[in-house]
């Protein structure tokens, strides 16, 4: 019997709903899994509702506005209207890109970059953070397998394309797995396709086998 | 399992938002966007505030969020969502990407005072209960008190999951699982797929 791992933590998706994520990259990665998952969609779209019943019970009365409904319509005339990101994809044609990470890409002139990252695998950083965090894709093969490792931080991830397996446990296109600091886990690339996911990491990865210890001084992972 | 629930609920005034959005969007109708404007920009403002959004800037962004309103009234479907959800979601973005954007400037980091648990507000902040007061706010009034009060923090005060278990001096996994509890509640009575 094998499993479906698709959505996360409900406290995710509340971080989400509300506006509450750590960093930019956050956002990118779940509104990526929201643009692509039709479950985690329906769970942000009942917490935004709750907080819009919030944002409707936010006092207001008090002080008046010091503005007002002619002041939008002054500011319309003198705002030029937001410009449409172009269709970003064109430098990627062979990758899925979710909208959000395409047009935060194009906001943020930020790149693909492939480089190695061992037999079958590449990687492209898109974001360092201030606290060690990467948000990467990486691109994997048919049938490769990922060691055994663990992380030190925690890590978000993404299917774009194709699948993987951890454990008994699927993860198709929108799934977004976490998996916590201190676990040990082990990834192997299903055989059907190429697969291709958004990865958001903190702290190094650990792998329990000392070669890869070696491998890994090269990958920068 | 249905997004129409909202709308076929006995809410006269979600019904009336979604007209003049209607209005708004097919003919620039000046005095629909007014009543959408007296309604919404007083709440988006206050919402922001609480969130600990300087006055002038909240001022401001009030007035970006009720621009992108009046400019993208004709993309708002109301089979997916009821207009206080549609603008909610555009307050939060304006106001996420702002602080972002100040953020890659080097303007703020992350141990800016925004980002730091203060005080919960008085009670009295969210008590008034507007004539909006719709099926979502009776859900929500029917959550136990402690699950409401994550809610509340998360949406009204902007904190993460994890900022609420230190606010109240609890381990993570418990807030996570009254976030799980509420959400399966709410799931329910709001007619989504649990």
């Amino acid at each position: 019997m094998t499993r479906r791992g698709n959505v996360l933590d409900d406290s995710w998706y509340l971080d989400y709903a509300a506006g509450n994520l750590e960093s930019e990259a956050h956002d990118v990665i779940m509104a990526s899994h929201v643009a692509l998952s039709d479950e985690a969609r329906d769970r942000v779209r009942t917490l935004e509702r709750v907080g819009a019943a919030l944002m409707g019970q936010s006092g207001s009365a008090g002080a008046g506005l010091g503005f007002d409904v002619d002041d939008i319509l002054r500011r319309d005339r003198e705002v030029a209207t937001e410009t449409v990101p172009a269709p970003a994809n064109d430098t990627h044609p062979d990758l899925p890109m979710p909208g959000p990470l395409t047009d935060w890409m194009n906001e943020t002139g930020t790149r693909v970059k492939w480089s190695y990252l061992g037999p079958g695998l590449s990687k492209a950083i898109l974001w360092r953070g201030p606290r060690g965090q990467r948000l990467w894709l990486l691109r994997a093969q048919p049938g490769v397998s990922i060691p055994q490792h663990g992380h030190s931080g925690s890590e978000l991830t993404l299917v774009l394309k194709g699948s993987f397996w951890d454990g008994e446990t699927q993860y198709r296109p929108g799934d977004l797995e976490e998996a916590h600091a201190g676990v040990e886990h082990d990834i192997r690339i299903d055989e059907a396709g190429e697969c291709v996911c958004l990865a958001l990491t903190e702290g190094k990865l650990r792998f329990e086998n000392p070669l890869l210890k070696v491998f890994q001084l090269f990958t920068g992972l | 399992m249905t997004h129409d629930s909202e709308r076929a609920r006995p809410d006269a005034q979600a019904r009336l938002f979604a007209t003049l959005m209607g209005r708004v969007g097919a003919d620039r109708d000046r005095e629909a966007f007014s009543a959408l404007f007296g309604h919404f920009a007083p709440r988006i403002r206050s919402f922001l505030i609480n969130r600990r959004v300087t006055p002038a800037l909240a001022d401001d962004l009030t007035q970006d969020v009720m621009l992108a309103v009046w400019r993208r009234a004709a993309s708002f479907d109301p089979s997916k969502a009821a207009v206080s959800t549609w603008i909610y979601t555009i307050a939060r973005n304006l106001h996420i990407d702002h602080f972002r954007k100040s953020v890659r400037a080097g303007k703020m980091d992350e141990q800016d005072p925004i980002l730091q648990p203060e005080p919960a507000p008085e009670a009295e902040e969210l008590v008034s209960r507007s004539e909006d007061v719709d099926i979502v706010a009776r859900a929500l009034a029917d959550l136990p008190a402690d699950q409401k009060s994550v809610l509340e923090l998360a949406f009204v005060e902007g904190l993460s999951h994890s900022e609420i278990a230190t606010r109240l001096d609890l381990p993570l996994g418990t807030v996570k699982s009254r976030v799980r509890l509420a959400m399966t509640k709410l799931r329910l009575s709001l007619g989504e797929d649990a």
